[in-house]
């Protein structure tokens, strides 16, 4: 399931995809112009910096960017880390996985189609590039981040 | 072009008699497989050459069927000869055996089907593109031309230039030596534990010492029961900690409800190929310099008799194995005199050994290899190395890739030689799967 964290992630993600390569971004600044907690985001941040795809620098002139080119960085990779195993349902994980009070797992036909489209989710986001979300973002609104 | 489809295969080990298995499982007519192998047997290679009963298989006998649409096969071929016992224990055969297997498979296909595989005992020593395919030539003045060629050397058979001064276990360098004398063996592998075996069976008594920069030996085998996994569980594409936090915590959680790390290990195998490619650069360097040798004694584990053996022989201290680094090799009337310097204490000590065997594994860089072939199509531009230099730089489909990045489509090659690439692709599982998805693209393009 995409939570708030995961979908502010991927906001702030695609913010610095948009950047000139190497440019650092503040988080206040992405934190405004995405319309993200500030607080939330700096923690969002520290996770996406601890999993290796961002980098930061501190001071004035520092700041937030990508660890590597857009086009290396996997949706599917971002979201497993900010929100755990992909999974539609909390009983359709295996290492992350809830049992339901009210049913037996091995037997449960919910939860094994369940299984099948949480693979779908993963081939679909497994494949897909920040680089990619960045593109199909400015076809839609294609003045909005001119700025950059 | 008419229907006709003809492709060669430079190298007769495992690998190649494999990716032949699976071609000639299309029914194409007009389909020609060429293998060529210097050696005089098909199906040995490097690693199935051996004649030792003790060098058993590191898999068991279910997981290294020839045919990957038919994982039992080799367990029924054992079946017929008596050999492999009841199917619920775990057998490691001797690697001999699994040599006659493929032997047996490509010989009598050769038989049966005279007319779309040939099977040539020769060197390659070049391949060259020509306008419809490529011209591989031979050792024996001979050359081949064919659409497509797959390169299945293999392994290298000698040891990388730092470690010259050591050869190669059972090479032809490998004189008899007095069976009372010193020995070092460079490394604490599995290979290691190999050529030891091999002492051993020659009736060698004199001390035997293996150095590693980390002093690490195989974990043995345990029956267990490996976890579930799908990718969607599984972290990619992130830095290294990050990943080996999530191994750590995983192992720890499986040992909480009863497991063993050997679950975690053998349940991530279906998926290593697809984390190694989904890793960054620098995640991919730092594994080799950091964490390789630690996963490669988890992941590459002895067969539980060779584990007993290696127990006893280090206790009686006919084998020592030292956590050091060789810093000098000087010659002495004896033999060599070899310099480590311990890890832990920083001390250097200088062994006096006979004879030094590499059993170091892989080499440091493709373009210092030993394999002709492969060091010429570097050199002349139509392979390179891939940035980690760990093999040639193939895309996901195997397709060799040339000086300027651009993709061919009749160069191709399969096993150890694409591990830049693959990563975890010595052994039979993963190699079958590899050879049955790039028989289906050769097979497809005859169409």
């Amino acid at each position: 399931m995409l939570t708030r964290k995961g979908k502010y992630g991927l906001k702030a993600l695609v913010h610095l995809a948009h950047l000139p390569t190497g440019q650092l971004a503040f988080v206040g600044d992405i934190a405004h112009a995405n319309n993200i907690p500030k607080k939330f985001l700096d923690a969002i941040l520290v996770e996406l910096r601890n999993a290796g795809f961002l980098q930061s620098r501190k001071g004035k002139e520092g700041g937030y960017r990508l660890a590597r080119p857009p086009e290396e960085i996997m949706v599917g990779h971002v979201v497993r880390v900010l929100d755990g195993p992909l999974a539609p349902f909390p009983c359709a994980s295996r290492t992350r996985y809830q049992p339901c009070d009210d049913c037996d797992e091995a037997r449960c036909q919910v939860r094994h189609m369940m299984l099948d489209v949480r693979q779908a989710i993963a081939d679909v986001l497994d494949e897909r590039s920040l680089a990619e979300m960045r593109d199909c973002a400015s076809e839609l609104e294609e003045p909005l981040h001119q700025q950059a | 072009m008419s229907g006709k489809r003809s492709i060669v295969i430079v190298g007769g080990g495992a690998s190649g008699v494999i990716l032949a298995l699976h071609l000639l499982k299309s029914p194409l007519p007009d389909l020609r497989v060429t293998i060529v192998e210097k050696r005089q047997s098909f199906g040995r290679g490097l690693a199935y050459s051996t004649q030792l009963r003790d060098h058993l298989l590191n898999v068991r006998a279910e997981g290294m069927s020839a045919d990957a649409d038919d994982p039992e096969h080799f367990r029924r071929w054992l079946a017929k000869r008596g050999l492999g016992g009841p199917n619920e224990t775990p057998y490691y055969a001797p690697r001999r055996i699994y040599g006659d297997y493929l032997e047996e498979l490509i010989t009598a296909l050769e038989k049966a089907e005279p007319v779309r595989l040939r099977l040539v005992r020769s060197e390659a020593l070049s391949v060259t593109p020509t306008a419809n395919g490529v011209e591989v030539l031979l050792a024996n003045g001979a050359s081949l031309v064919a659409h497509a060629a797959v390169l299945a050397v293999g392994h290298d058979e000698r040891p990388a230039p730092p470690q010259r001064f050591a050869l190669r276990m059972a090479s032809e360098e490998d004189t008899p030596v007095d069976p009372s004398v010193r020995v070092l063996i460079l490394g604490t592998g599995l290979s290691m534990v190999d050529a030891w075996l091999n002492l051993e069976a020659r009736g060698h008594r004199g001390a035997v010492i293996a150095v590693s920069r980390r002093g690490l030996l195989p974990w043995p085998h345990r029956p267990g029961r490996p976890i579930r996994l799908d990718s969607a569980d599984i972290p990619l594409g992130t830095e290294l900690s990050y990943f080996v936090d999530w191994f750590r915590s995983l192992v720890r959680e499986t040992k909480r409800s009863g497991g063993d790390w050997r679950d975690v290990v053998d349940g991530l195998r279906p998926f290593n190929q697809r984390i190694w490619q989904s890793w960054p650069a620098s995640a991919k360097r730092r594994f080799l310099n950091h964490t390789k040798a630690w996963w490669d004694i988890h992941r590459h584990r002895m067969a539980p008799d060779v584990h007993v053996r290696v127990t006893e022989a280090l206790r009686a201290g006919r084998l020592t194995v030292l956590a050091a680094r060789v810093v000098n090799v000087r010659q002495y009337e004896g033999g060599l005199e070899i310099e480590v310097q311990h890890r832990q204490s920083r001390t250097i000590e200088v062994l006096r050994v006979a004879r030094v065997y590499d059993c170091t594994g892989i080499v440091k860089n493709v373009e210092d290899g030993s394999i002709g072939i492969v060091r010429s199509s570097i050199e002349r531009g139509l392979a390179r190395a891939d940035s980690l230099k760990l093999g040639l730089d193939v895309t996901p489909e195997c397709a060799v890739i040339d000086r300027d990045g651009a993709v061919s489509d009749k160069l191709f090659a399969i096993g150890p030689l694409t591990r830049g690439t693959f990563f975890e692709i010595d052994a039979i599982p993963d190699i079958r799967v590899q050879c049955k998805a790039l028989a289906q693209r050769l097979a497809a393009e005859a169409r």
